[in-house]
Formats: structure tokens, sequence, C-alpha cells
């Protein structure tokens, strides 16, 4: 519903963020009508320290720094209990926006909707909650989970001469990434019988747990056609395991991630295979962007939520392989 | 004499039946698996379940001989991570592999000494002298020389990772070999060495082996130095293996009760003076082959959870079944 509701107004948020975009970029100065200086935005991640949001606080500084209002961010150092704390401490603070990387379609939920009752802006980045709030900004999730589906029935499906076997390595059963991942690429498989999930077990993020799921998993089916990670940093293990089993060049590894420079180095190491790059640094541009038009005022039509997809980038291994698809921090 | 004798017969009777428990809840287990689970009895996935087990078995050996000699070393993993940070480090900044191992072991020697100093001379409990530690070496690692990563990623082709996540002999994972050589030397700092007898006489009464004029003090220094080197050990398999030095197997904290729960159920009790190698074994067994065949039968994390919870209330339960509490057993920390 949320993926539908954000088509609809997706056009909307666009046309805004480009003429913002015209607006600051007319001026080696920013400009705006309404001024945003001294405003407060605070930034709940799940953790510093990843590619992913270190990407993203780079552009919203860039964009406070431009506009003159001030970023803190609550670095919850991926410790849900801390990021509950961090996020009721930051509603007391009354900041006028509050971005907010969901951990859980559950999680803070409660708390989205307090901020928003208590006229906070929320804007979720990437991972959204079940609690809709003023705006999100993020990677279109069921499209990913649909088109690397998709790909696999391509590569391991009827006529590919291959098992058909997939083994799935989500992050957490409950993330949002995982969730709507998950059922968008059995929506897929379903239609495909040819296609076998013969294992579905979240790693918990972590690389040497996806590794130990992927090399037990190999024993019982050496003939795997792929491996779907919902992360690439925890795919990147199972990818090693993959490697280690001597099977780079049977099993397809696939990922999603943020598309820095170490993804790059991964698939020119053979450790993945392909990779749905939702562009972190694009992103961080949107959120601040976002951010921007927030403490303007903007709002969806009749309240509803603003959404702005993030554009993919899909690196493959081989003859189409550009390390330019990359970014750097 | 005769009577004295039957009754310190009996009380080993006791005091193996845990471990008898385990080693039969784990046959039981290896026999369920391999009659309902496909690909469970075969050598590959033997293979896997021992390199899947290298890490938790060398961390267990360190956390044994602590935990024998009555301490206990909560910074074990956080040691673990800063081992392979700081060896990773080094070889990404192309040191040679010889000369990055030397720096690393220097380094994690003197973080085992930081710990025994705090524990023997300024008498901390170890308990929380090893906690501080803990989160002093995961503050200083993550913010102060990975200004603030959690991840460290290792290049699966540098040479030092291959050598380490490849095979010394067909069929003969390194990460194997390292295993068995954490057990020998575990086996021969605990039976074969003078250190041996004192941490014994230390877990078993400390302030009679103080008295009776043992060293301990430097033997809790050999004590907790072993720890150090065991847990860099761990660090360098699971990191060579996975391609990853990650942050969050501290802060998660499961793999740290992992450790304490393998030891604890092979049969070496909190209050320590017992226990061996063989109870390592034991202990990391049931551990491993219930993960194992969970994996494969493709239960989701949370059962898995379930499961391993249900399978320890159980052999816990017929423990205290089999050997009700007494005098001697009922004390703080035992089982």
């Amino acid at each position: 519903m949320l993926s539908s509701l954000g088509i609809k107004i997706r056009g909307a948020a666009s046309s805004a963020i480009v003429g913002a975009c015209v607006l600051l970029g007319g001026s080696g100065h920013a400009s705006a009508d309404v001024d945003i200086s001294g405003k407060k935005v605070i930034f709940v991640p799940i953790a510093m320290g990843i590619s992913l949001t270190e990407g993203w606080a780079r552009r919203m500084r860039e964009h406070a720094d431009i506009h003159g209002y001030t970023l803190d961010i609550r670095d919850a150092a991926f410790n849900t209990g801390a990021m509950s704390e961090l996020l009721a401490k930051a509603i007391t603070e009354k900041p006028d926006v509050l971005v907010v990387h969901n951990p859980t379609v559950q999680l803070l939920a409660r708390q989205i909707k307090q901020a928003e009752s208590e006229g906070i802006k929320v804007l979720q980045v990437n991972l959204q909650s079940n609690q809709a709030s003023s705006a999100f900004v993020g990677a279109n999730w069921e499209r990913i989970g649909r088109e690397i589906a998709e790909d696999i029935v391509k590569e391991c499906g009827e006529g590919s001469g291959k098992s058909g076997k997939v083994s799935i390595i989500p992050g957490q059963l409950t993330a949002a990434d995982s969730v709507i991942m998950n059922e968008a690429a059995f929506k897929v498989f379903e239609a495909h019988p040819e296609i076998e999930v013969v294992s579905n077990q979240a790693s918990d993020w972590e690389p040497e747990k996806a590794r130990q799921i992927t090399a037990t998993v190999l024993q019982q089916h050496p003939d795997l056609c792929a491996v779907f990670g919902h992360w690439d940093v925890h795919t990147m293990g199972a990818g090693n395991a993959v490697k280690d089993a001597g099977l780079a060049d049977d099993v397809l590894v696939y990922a999603t991630g943020g598309g820095d420079d170490v993804a790059c180095k991964a698939v020119e190491d053979k450790v993945l295979d392909r990779v749905w790059s939702y562009d972190a640094d694009g992103q961080g541009r949107d959120v601040g962007t976002m951010v921007d038009l927030l403490l303007q005022g903007a709002s969806g039509a009749d309240g509803a939520m603003m959404e702005v997809e993030s554009p993919m980038k899909i690196i493959k291994a081989g003859d189409s392989y550009d390390p330019d698809l990359c970014w750097k921090m | 004499m005769a009577e004295r004798k039957s009754m310190a017969e009996a009380g080993r009777r006791k005091r193996n039946l845990l471990e008898i428990i385990v080693v039969a809840v784990t046959v039981a287990l290896i026999v369920i698996f391999s009659v309902v689970v496909d690909g469970f009895a075969t050598f590959g996935n033997f293979r896997v379940i021992l390199s899947n087990s290298a890490s938790l078995v060398i961390l267990s050996c360190g956390m044994a001989v602590v935990i024998i000699s009555r301490g206990l070393d909560l910074s074990l993993v956080a040691v673990m991570i800063a081992g392979a940070t700081t060896f990773t480090i080094f070889i990404n900044a192309d040191m040679p592999v010889a000369l990055a191992l030397l720096l690393t072991v220097g380094a994690m020697v003197m973080i085992g000494l930081a710990n025994a100093w705090l524990i023997a001379y300024v008498e901390i409990p170890a308990m929380l002298a090893t906690l501080a530690s803990a989160m002093l070496v995961v503050g200083l690692f993550r913010f102060a020389i990975l200004q603030g990563e959690f991840l460290l990623l290792l290049s699966k082709t540098n040479p030092a990772v291959i050598a380490l996540s490849g095979d010394l002999l067909p069929g003969v994972s390194v990460s194997a070999v390292v295993m068995v050589a954490a057990l020998l030397v575990t086996w021969f700092l605990l039976r074969g060495s003078a250190a041996g007898r004192t941490i014994y006489a230390m877990g078993d009464n400390f302030q009679a082996a103080r008295l009776t004029g043992l060293p301990v003090r430097t033997t809790t220094i050999t004590v907790y130095v072993f720890a150090a080197l065991a847990a860099l050990c761990a660090g360098l398999v699971m990191s060579a293996a996975s391609g990853a030095v990650d942050f969050r197997t501290v802060t998660n904290g499961t793999l740290l009760f992992e450790v304490i729960l393998v030891v604890v159920l092979g049969g070496i009790p909190l209050r320590g003076g017992r226990g061996g190698v063989l109870n390592i074994i034991i202990g990391v067994a049931l551990i491993a082959v219930l993960r194992n065949g969970m994996t494969l039968m493709n239960f989701t994390a949370q059962m898995q959870d379930v499961l391993k919870g249900l399978v320890l209330i159980v052999a816990i339960v017929a423990d205290n079944y089999f050997n009700p509490r007494d005098t001697e057993t009922d004390t703080v920390g035992d089982l």
C-alpha cells in the first residue's frame, strides 16, 4: 500500500526536489524563500561507522552547512534498546525534523507516531516503519526483491540447466527491507515451481554468520544455483564461503547495498556476482534535499507521506562491469 | 581408608554425570539428525562442523583455563576482535605477515598482562577487571583506531588471508589445524606444566594455594596472557574465513555467552578447579551439532534459539535429577 501511495506522490516530490536543486545550483550559495537557518534536525541511525550511514551523514551535513541549520547525529551503535531511548530523548528536544533509520518495521512505530502528533516532522530513511510519517527517502525494496528474483529465475530456472536451488540470507526477518524483499521474491518464485528456496535464514547482518550458514547449506546442496543476501556486507561472508568451497563459478551471489567502492571490490574479487545498489551517496543528497524541503514547510497532498525512490544501479561482474558505478567516501 | 576411596569415587561419578548426559544428548542428536536430515551424516558436513566450530573451540580453550583457575575473562571476545583488527590493519598496510603477526601478538600479550595485573596485583575481581578492559579495548579500537568504523574488510587475495582460510593438506583446513593445536597447547598447559598444577590448586582453593607458597600471581599472568593469545588465534581464524572483522560480534554479546556455556556445559564448574580439554570438546560438540542440524533443517534464527534453549534446559534438568545438590556441589556458580 505504501508503495502505491509512493507512486502517486513520487512525481510531485521528485519535481519539488528537482526545483530545489535548481534553486541551490543557481548560485554558489544557498538560498530559499523561507529562512531555515537555526532550525534543528536530529538524525538517529541504526549505527554510524558503516559506509551507508556515513555516506548519508556526509551529504546531510553539506546541506545543513549550506542552509545554516543544525544536524545532530545520535548513534545507536546497533543497539535497538539504545535506539528507542535516543529517539525518546530526541523527541523531548522538539527538533524541527527527525530523521530515522528503522531497524524493524515495528520497533519505532509508536515513537514516530508520537513525534508526528507533537508536530515534529519525521523523515524515514531507506528502511520504513509500519507507521507512516511526513516523508520517506529510500530504496524500493519491492522492486529490488522482484528484480533479483526475476534474475535468479532467468539464471537458475527452466532451460538454464541449473538446479533451481536458492539460498536466501536476510539480515533480520523483521527488518523492513528483508520483509519486503522476501515477500516480492517469493511472489516471483511461486510462479516458477522449478525454483526451490532451500534455506532462508537470517544472519543478524553479520558476515561470519552468513558464512557459516552458507558453508553448511553448500554441503547439503552442492548444486546450489544462487545465494540472495539482503545486504552486501553480510553477503560477503556468504560469498567467501562459496569461494572457499571452490564454487565461485557455479553459484551466483546476489546482494543489495549502498554501492560504495567496497561492493565493487567484492565484485572484482568474485566474492559477489551481482549487486543491486541504491547508491547511498545519492540517497544522502536526496535526504538532505528532503530535510531542506520539510524545514521549508513542504508536505504531501492531504497529509500523505512524501516519498522519494532511490534510483538503482546494478553492478554485475563480467563484460558490463563498470567500477564507476560505485562511490567512494 | 577404603571408605574414603569409595566416597572419592562417588564424587568423581557425580562430577562426570553432566558430561555423560551432555555426551548422551549429543549422540542422540547425531542419530536423529542422521536419520531425519538429508546431508547431515557426510564427511563434507563433518568438515563444515569442524571449520564452523574452530573459533568457538579456540576461544573456549582460553576461557576454560581462566575458569579452572577460578577466574572469568569477559574481555575474551573483545580481545579476539581487537587482535583481528590489529593484524588486519597491519597486513592491509602491506606489512610483512611475520612482522604483523609479531606486533599483534605483542599487543595482545599487553592486554593479557593488563588484565592479569588488575586481577593479581590490584586485586580487582576478575569479572569486573575484564568487563572494564573489554569496554576499554572496544572503545579504543572503534573510536581511536578505526575512527568509528564497525567493520573492517579483509581482501581474500591477501596471502595471509589465503593461508589462514585455506587447506594445509587436501581435506585438512588451517582452521582445523589451529583448533587442534589450541587443544594440545591447552592440554599441555593444564596437565603437562607446573603452571597447570598451580591453576588447578588456585581453582580448588585459592587461599590455600597462596598460603602454601604457590606462585599464584605469576600463574594468573600466565592464565590471562594465554587467554588473550587464544582469543587472537580465534580472531584470525574467524576473520580470515568471513573476510571481515566485525565489532558487532562483541556488542551483540552472544558469542561470549556461548563460550561460557560451552565451558560450563562441558562440565567445568564456574567455581574452577576441575575439568580439562575433554570437557571443552564435549561442550562444543553439543552446540556445534545442534547448530549444524538446525541450519540444515532451515530453521529460522528464532526457532534455533528456542530449540537450543530447550536442549540445554533438558541437559541441566537431567543433571539435577541424577545429581541432586549436596553440600559439596551447592556452590555459587555451580550448575
